[in-house]
């Protein structure tokens, strides 16, 4: 650049660059801005949908009226205007929870405080008024009094619901396990029975209440209240029962199954998954990468081959996921598990036990993926204990087995620890190979449970990165599914991010312990 | 007395035969694992061999040049590229090219370097050279935890946010790209003029963070050009023009996206490989040349830059090889289609992405799976070898490295 960027007569310091100096800043500053923007979005978009938004009544000039709540507003095609985005709801009512509305066309706006929002198990939320409340028995109430009779009969069909909950798993599943491992039994079968017939009373004792509901546009249907999950009236609470309300949302969201087509509801299975594939992943893989970690580092001839393995095994490190996935499902599920199956579970042949993909098999698949991660973590940190720490322990008498095992390992445990770290946060993240081998869109059943042998390593999971693939791509609405997609994503983001963190805090810590020390 | 005398030699004994065995069990755990990982080639070679091997009939199911060249197939004129593994009933076999599946995933590793490139290097060259120490210190995590971000998060903004936002608004998003670099360059020089004391507050080592709100201003600004723009420019509406004047037909979830996207996922890599090969280049070399008189960007771009190069390449190739296998951002953001333009704001189909559809499907053993596999075997050879070759010379370099510091 032969343009100077100093003032014509001045000549001293700090002198100008020249324009590439600042490209090079404004690279660095567009990826910290574009890092921050999708961290915002995550933020934003994955927790704001938990917030109880006010819902608005419009009446439209050519007289119609609607309720709902705003999701956003765009340009309307081919003229001036805008139109605004509306989620409705009420898909039993109208076919679509969306509606489009020009906002030239709104009459008015309001936000009366008596509409009501309920969250139903199915066709998602219903938003209108309550008319009337129409117990199995007793006497149909109407107005304020119809609002505090639903509240009080929902909170009661928590209770109930709880109660059966534990009813199954403390009484009904141990009882069929009972009876499943010895047979016929008389009595067992009889106290099956009756344990049955006592869930199916609880099950009859809350269904039968109907509440009467009206749409905004005065169309009126009976819902039954053991349909309803949460009724609230969002435009008449006050921030703090919002907040209540939004703290209430997340513990579900992280609580509880999904529903409805993975559109509604929460991930907890998918968390469970994912924590389980990962925590058996570590526990496969830690001592064999150590293992090889160790053997490199201080039992191998330091020679060219060496070298050259370890240049091998860091390049593994680069290898597409995907091609771990090919092999898990090449050799772990068709070849292994096929041979497993004809083994030992021939009776259930032609369907698969192991021979399909499922926790064990990806688990194995993502411990050999994090492998090169964790040897060459613990590579790092053996390399950095000094010789002069082993010679002196040799030259005390120890063996080499004693000096690995109460100098050298106790010295490199953070290392180790580090690499671990490292490879569970890889691991959460990788979804592609796990299409391969053993990932599945729903699993009813977690894979740990009250059953012998308890960890069922050939089920199918539910993992969150390959939830947010299927929910964003695949589910029928994606419009509706987006927030809880983007919920899902933050909450990956978050756990890969933390766990990153403990690594960067560790190596950090490790560093300036040992920085002093080096190998001459 | 016996006991005294042979206890400790025994002991010694024992110890010696359990060091012997450990040492021994090490070593076959440790080349044990080793083998199980490089495993990984040798599996995907003797399973895609029966591939080319003639079958009953003398004949060789499928030849290289089936693979690579244009075939032709009933119906059509000229031979062409297709990759359609299943096809609807009635329709004569399947066509298996493995053509236009390297091509998309070269061209979309191509556009992803094509945006993480100039960035990563920007970044790394301020980053050595003109960061103060304490940003530098908390920016190097900050773009590690950006390497950590996963691919699926990445792909689903990709494809859901950005491939949406970008349709609406091509013409900001191609105002962007023209007003952003001269804009930055604006922002320098309007620096450069600003009085003293409120330069010192802006030191050029925080600039990173100080152009943050700037490239915020610019992009305001870019929005309020981009109608104007489009409007004097390409007639009103970029999409139409692209389509008359260029024939381009606009894919919602096209090359760019998938470049855009990807480049976000690999620019950290980048970033780190060559910051390290930059700030390891000893400290009197640059010293020298700033003594005699360079300026800082001067002393980068002939001395430090240079002596770094062969590192900054092989950051580059590393960068490469995680594009070429990066799987849910292509499956998610490119569309999936196998095509073969140079169009790039079409779609096209990766071999990993293909991978990751296909072979759930594929019966084991045919040749449908079998040339998958053959997919993933040349990502692995492509990878690995890049890997090594980049490998190679970081080691060579920090050989030269260590020299020219004992030197000096």
């Amino acid at each position: 650049m032969s343009w100077t960027w100093r003032r014509p007569g001045r000549a001293r310091l700090p002198r100008g660059e020249g324009p590439w100096a600042w490209l090079a800043a404004g690279s660095i500053s567009l990826s910290l801005l574009l890092l921050a923007l999708l961290l915002v979005l995550l933020a934003a978009r994955g927790l704001g949908h938990f917030w109880p938004s006010d819902v608005a009544q419009l009446t439209l000039s050519d007289g119609r009226t609607l309720a709902g709540r705003a999701v956003k507003q765009t340009p309307l095609p081919d003229s001036e205007g805008e139109e605004r985005l509306y989620r409705t709801g009420n898909r039993d009512l109208d076919g679509d929870i969306w509606t489009w509305v020009p906002v030239a066309d709104i009459a008015t706006e309001a936000y009366p405080a008596d509409l009501v929002v309920l969250e139903r198990r199915r066709w998602g939320d219903f938003i209108g008024r309550l008319v009337a409340w129409m117990p199995a028995e007793g006497e149909r109430l109407e107005g304020a009094a119809a609002w505090e009779a639903l509240r009080a009969r929902m909170a009661d069909h928590e209770r109930q619901r709880e109660a059966i909950a534990r009813l199954r798993d403390r009484v009904l599943l141990p009882l069929a396990g009972e009876l499943e491992g010895r047979g016929a039994d008389p009595k067992a079968a009889r106290a099956l029975s009756e344990v049955e017939a006592r869930m199916r009373a609880m099950h009859e004792a809350m269904a039968g209440d109907l509440v009467v509901m009206e749409s905004a546009d005065g169309r009126r249907i009976r819902l039954p209240v053991e349909e309803i999950v949460r009724a609230r009236h969002p435009n008449d609470m006050g921030v703090g029962a919002k907040l209540i309300a939004w703290g209430d949302g997340v513990w579900r969201f992280l609580s509880e199954g999904p529903r409805s087509g993975n559109v509604e509801g929460g991930v907890w299975p998918a968390i469970f998954g994912t924590v389980l594939m990962v925590m058996l992943m570590s526990l496969l893989v830690t001592p064999f990468g150590v293992l090889a970690a160790v053997y490199l580092n201080e039992v191998a001839h330091q020679g060219r081959m060496t070298r050259l393995v370890r240049i091998g095994v860091r390049n593994l490190a680069g290898v597409p996921s995907i091609v771990y996935g090919v092999f898990g499902l090449g050799v772990f599920v068709y070849g292994l598990g096929g041979r497993l199956d004809q083994w030992f579970f021939e009776e259930s042949l032609p369907s698969p036990t192991f021979g399909t993909g499922g926790l064990l098999w990806a688990s194995l698949t993502l411990a050999l993926l994090t492998l090169p991660v964790v040897i060459v973590a613990t590579e790092e940190g053996l390399s950095r204990i000094p010789d002069r720490q082993r010679e002196g322990a040799l030259a005390l008498g120890a063996t080499r087995l004693e000096m690995l095992s109460r100098v050298v390992l106790p010295m490199a445990a953070p290392a180790m620890l580090t690499g671990m770290i490292l490879a569970v946060a890889r691991a959460a993240g990788e979804v592609a190979p796990l299409m391969l081998v053993g990932v599945a869109k729903l699993a009813p059943q977690v894979p740990l449970d009250g059953d012998f042998p308890f960890l069922h390593l050939e089920r199918k999971f539910m993992h969150l990165g390959y939830h947010i693939f299927d929910t964003a791509f695949h589910s029928n609405d994606v419009q509706a599914a987006m927030p809880l997609v983007y919920a899902t994503a933050l909450l990956l983001v978050l756990v890969i991010l933390v766990l990153n963190l403990t690594a960067i805090f560790l190596r950090h810590h490790l560093r300036s312990r040992h920085g002093g020390l080096s190998r001459l | 007395m016996p006991d005294s005398s042979s206890s400790p030699l025994l002991r010694r004994r024992l110890r010696q035969g359990r060091d012997r065995l450990a040492t021994a069990l090490i070593t076959a755990g440790g080349i044990g694992v080793i083998a199980a990982v490089m495993a990984i080639g040798v599996f995907l070679a003797v399973e895609v061999l029966p591939l080319f091997w003639p079958d009953a009939s003398g004949e060789s199911s499928l030849s290289l040049s089936s693979l690579w060249l244009p075939q032709p197939y009933p119906g059509l004129d000229e031979p062409v590229y297709r990759w359609q593994p299943a096809l609807p009933e009635g329709d004569p076999g399947p066509r298996f090219s493995l053509a236009p599946l390297a091509w998309g995933t070269l061209e979309a590793a191509a556009w992803a370097l094509a945006i993480a490139v100039p960035l990563a290097l920007g970044a790394a060259a301020h980053s050595a050279l003109f960061m103060s120490r304490r940003l530098r210190a908390h920016l190097k995590p900050t773009l590690e935890l950006m390497e950590a971000l996963p691919g699926v998060v990445i792909g689903f903004l990709a494809g859901l946010v950005l491939a949406p936002w970008l349709e609406r608004h091509l013409g900001l998003g191609l105002t962007l790209l023209l007003l952003l670099p001269p804009g930055v360059v604006l922002g320098g020089a309007l620096w450069s003029r600003l009085p003293g004391r409120l330069r010192q507050r802006l030191p050029l080592g925080w600039s990173a963070l100080w152009l943050v709100p700037w490239l915020l201003l610019l992009w305001a600004l870019a929005a309020w050009l981009a109608p104007w723009l489009e409007g004097w420019w390409f007639g009103g509406d970029l999409r139409t023009w692209l389509a008359a004047h260029l024939g381009l037909d606009y894919a919602s979830r096209n090359a760019i996206i998938v470049g855009m996207a990807m480049g976000f996922a690999v620019m950290p890599t980048i970033y780190a490989l060559a910051e390290d090969a930059l700030s390891g280049v000893p400290k009197s070399l640059g010293e020298g040349a700033l003594a005699l008189g360079a300026t800082r960007w001067q002393t980068l771009w002939r001395v430090v830059l240079p002596a770094a190069a062969p590192g900054v390449f092989s950051a580059v190739m590393i960068g490469a090889g995680r594009a070429v296998g990066e799987t849910m951002i292509v499956l998610i953001a490119s569309g999936n289609t196998a095509l073969m333009n140079l169009n790039p704001l079409d779609g096209l189909r990766s071999m990993a992405a293909s991978i990751a559809i296909e072979l759930p499907e594929a019966a084991p053993g045919g040749s449908h799976y079998r040339l998958l596999l053959l997919a993933a075997l040349l990502l692995f050879l492509f990878t690995f070898l890049v890997n090594t070759l980049a490998e190679v010379i970081r080691t060579r370099l920090r050989r030269r490295y260590r020299r020219l510091g004992d030197t000096a």
